[in-house]
């Protein structure tokens, strides 16, 4: 326990963490907030308007889309501590290394937990404001909200867990920190837009898997029918989180500390 | 004498290239050693073996007959300053050292009182990149002492102080050794280092080339004037 309650302190002393969540929530809110009227100034663009419950769903579903700062502050816990030197300090006080990262890891899912959760939120609260705009929009799904929820807890423990095990491959926080993003930007939406068979199993396609949205635009090539079903999707992106870990474990064993 | 800290042959390789090159060394308790050696010796290599940081290629390095990473609780037993880094700059002292009690179980109650024996109460609440380099060597020292341990390894704990700092740090250093701890610290000061060990240990290359009493290694001339002579006037 008291591992944990020094990386919780790590985590709520740093000012940069706060403003990560910050930057969640405005995202969130943001994402949803001005989707309604995206949607419905963009009808022939997306082949889809509020009127349909399928628009409605992908709004709400827009939510989740600060899942980017779970993974930073996952690594910020890790490579931070490279680049403040930090890490002789920890792995002075506590020398078994195994168990600094045990705990660091579930710091980083319980933190990837809270910022999804709370930008979520902020995100459907956002949405319902901007639904609110268009009283002649279909009513959502009965379930978005749930799965949406589920799948912030779950994509937020995630990549919280996949952010350390980044921090402890690289160090070198920038470059961790660039690499996730390129890749969760640019490299898996281009995988799962070519090669939606394989992309499905990448995290992005997981996370959509895991709100069981029922999408299909031909327009976008979108169709979330192609997707894993939730159960499966956060089985893999649980066993992602599995991989990883084990891979942070083991890297942080074999190298000196410098 | 008991033995605090103990090298068994040790080895610490990069390549083919042996930082520290099959060393074998023991430091007693209750006395102030003094770890010499030129730049690139390989000194603060061996003491991030000791403290478990570097893992050696071969040989031991223990304290108390263990590992450091095998001590119960080795805030408690040990205390290291490798460097000024080690805090968060954005953090204040107090916030740092908060991280590390929490870590080891010690009470916060603790931080401050290790802040008020280094005299940085005043400057407790300030972010710690604001402090100077004298200030965040104490802050290293009061890290150091946080667990109240028996034995200190500081590497280089007088580097970047002024005159005062370094007066300061020798009286520290005193009152600590005098509570019966055992401390190693390492050190390019050879006139400070002389005021203050009892025994040194002088390595050069990786390899050990003189240990005992700081007398008997001086045989007569200054800690410097035989350090030279040791070293072959390799003191940069």
């Amino acid at each position: 326990m008291s591992l944990l309650k020094s990386e919780w302190r790590k985590l709520i002393y740093v000012r940069a963490h706060w403003g990560l969540l910050i930057a969640a929530v405005l995202l969130s809110a943001l994402g949803t907030g001005v989707t309604p009227l995206i949607l419905e100034n963009s009808r022939e663009t997306f082949g889809f308007g509020l009127d349909q419950q399928q628009a409605v769903d992908s709004v709400y579903a827009n939510a989740i889309s600060g899942y980017i700062f779970a993974i930073i502050i996952g690594i910020m816990l890790m490579a931070g501590e490279f680049r403040h030197g930090t890490a002789v300090a920890t792995f002075l006080t506590a020398p078994k290394r195994g168990t600094v990262l045990a705990n660091k890891l579930g710091m980083a899912a319980i933190a990837g937990i809270l910022v999804m959760v709370i930008s979520t939120g902020a995100g459907i609260i956002a949405g319902l404001v901007g639904m609110s705009f268009y009283p002649d929009a279909a009513e959502p799904s009965s379930e978005i909200f749930l799965n949406t929820m589920v799948a912030a807890v779950v994509s937020g423990a995630v990549l919280g867990i996949i952010g350390v095990a980044l921090g402890t491959l690289i160090r070198n926080q920038m470059l961790a920190i660039v690499g996730a993003l390129i890749y969760l930007f640019v490299i898996d939406p281009i995988l799962l837009l070519l090669w939606p068979d394989a992309g499905k199993f990448l995290p992005s396609g997981l996370i959509t898997g895991m709100m069981a949205l029922d999408i299909n635009s031909p327009e976008l090539g979108f169709d979330t029918s192609n997707y894993l079903p939730a159960l499966s999707a956060t089985l893999v992106l649980l066993g992602y989180g599995v991989v990883f870990a084990a891979t942070a474990i083991a890297t942080s064993l074999r190298r000196d500390v410098e | 004498m008991t033995i605090a800290i103990a090298f068994g042959d040790l080895v610490k390789s990069y390549g083919k290239f042996n930082a520290v090159d099959h060393l074998s060394a023991e430091v007693q308790q209750g006395r102030i050693t003094g770890f010499l050696g030129p730049n690139g010796a390989g000194k603060s290599t061996t003491l991030r073996c000791l403290v478990g940081l570097a893992d050696p290629s071969s040989g031991s390095a223990e304290i108390f007959g263990k590992k450091y990473r095998d001590l119960d609780n080795p805030l408690s037993r040990v205390g290291t300053v490798l460097d000024s880094r080690g805090f968060h700059g954005a953090l204040s002292g107090k916030a740092n050292l908060k991280v590390v009690a929490a870590a080891a179980g010690i009470p916060d109650a603790r931080v401050d009182e290790v802040l008020q024996m280094v005299e940085l109460t005043e400057a407790a609440d300030r972010k710690m990149k604001k402090y100077s380099l004298g200030m965040k060597q104490r802050l290293a020292l009061a890290g150091a002492i946080l667990g109240d341990p028996e034995v200190l390894i500081l590497d280089e704990p007088a580097n970047g102080l002024d005159p005062a700092g370094i007066a300061w740090l020798r009286k520290f250093l005193r009152s600590l050794a005098s509570g019966g701890r055992t401390i190693l610290v390492s050190s390019h000061q050879l006139a400070e280092m002389q005021n203050t060990v009892d025994d040194v240990l002088i390595i050069n290359k990786g390899r050990l080339i003189a240990e005992g009493p700081k007398e008997q290694v001086m045989g007569g001339d200054t800690l410097e004037e035989a350090f030279l002579k040791l070293t072959g006037g390799a003191l940069s």
